[in-house]
């Protein structure tokens, strides 16, 4: 991170500071379609450890679930 | 597609919770996002204490959220699997009983905040638990995260 992206960050923060919590939330949550993880309507899974493994054995990559390297 | 999560929603659970006397903290990004966080998720993020009463409690106020639970997902919540992924109600919602890197439910409490009466942890409970969990979407959002987390801890 270079000077200007950690001035651009906290001016973010800034901003983000001086909206209330309502605003803040209106923009936050998003709601796109995500192949297979979105295809059920409850899953469960021992330990996380199982979930982690599903995720990278069950979604696309590009859903960025699976291991980082 | 269940619709996207709002306040009205945050108000929701967090009221249901209260009621039923579900201990709880948000978690994850959702969770940062309450402290101030400027960023985008998808779904609400819960850490829900792991014991036999608090899963019968969290039961009891998911259904009076309307979320649809079978009896035997019922029973799977009431015993605290370490992991619940819910799209049957009115929003999406992730339960963790045992999230990565978090010691145990006790000592996030000890260090959770309050905003505007939303149980939250710690940011730097939400980055350990990102930091473990070492997902590629993790790693991506975490040196954002951790730039929040040292703007909030000096202006706080």
């Amino acid at each position: 991170m270079d000077a200007e992206g950690a001035r651009e960050w906290e001016a973010e923060f800034e901003a983000a500071a001086r909206r209330p919590l309502k605003t803040r939330l209106r923009y936050a949550f998003i709601h796109t379609y995500k192949p297979v993880l979105d295809d059920a309507a409850y899953r469960s899974f021992d330990s996380l450890a199982e979930y982690r493994a599903w995720c990278a054995a069950e979604l696309p990559e590009w859903l960025g679930y699976g291991p980082a390297v | 597609m269940a619709p996207r999560f709002e306040y009205a929603q945050a108000e929701e659970v967090r009221d249901a919770f209260a009621r039923h006397g579900v201990r709880y903290l948000f978690i994850g990004k959702s969770g940062a996002i309450l402290l101030g966080y400027p960023d985008t998720t998808q779904d609400a993020d819960l850490f829900v204490e792991k014991t036999e009463a608090n899963g019968a409690a969290a039961v009891r106020a998911l259904r009076e959220l309307r979320f649809e639970l079978t009896e035997s997902q019922a029973e799977e919540i009431g015993r605290g699997k370490d992991f619940v992924q819910l799209k049957s109600g009115p929003f999406d919602l992730d339960l963790v009983f045992a999230p990565d890197g978090i010691e145990s439910f006790a000592e996030a409490w000890r260090r959770h905040l309050e905003v505007e009466g939303f149980p939250v942890c710690h940011p730097d409970d939400i980055i350990r638990s990102k930091e473990a969990a070492n997902r590629v979407k993790d790693r991506e959002s975490l040196p954002r995260l951790r730039a929040f987390r040292d703007y909030w801890l000096r202006n706080r």
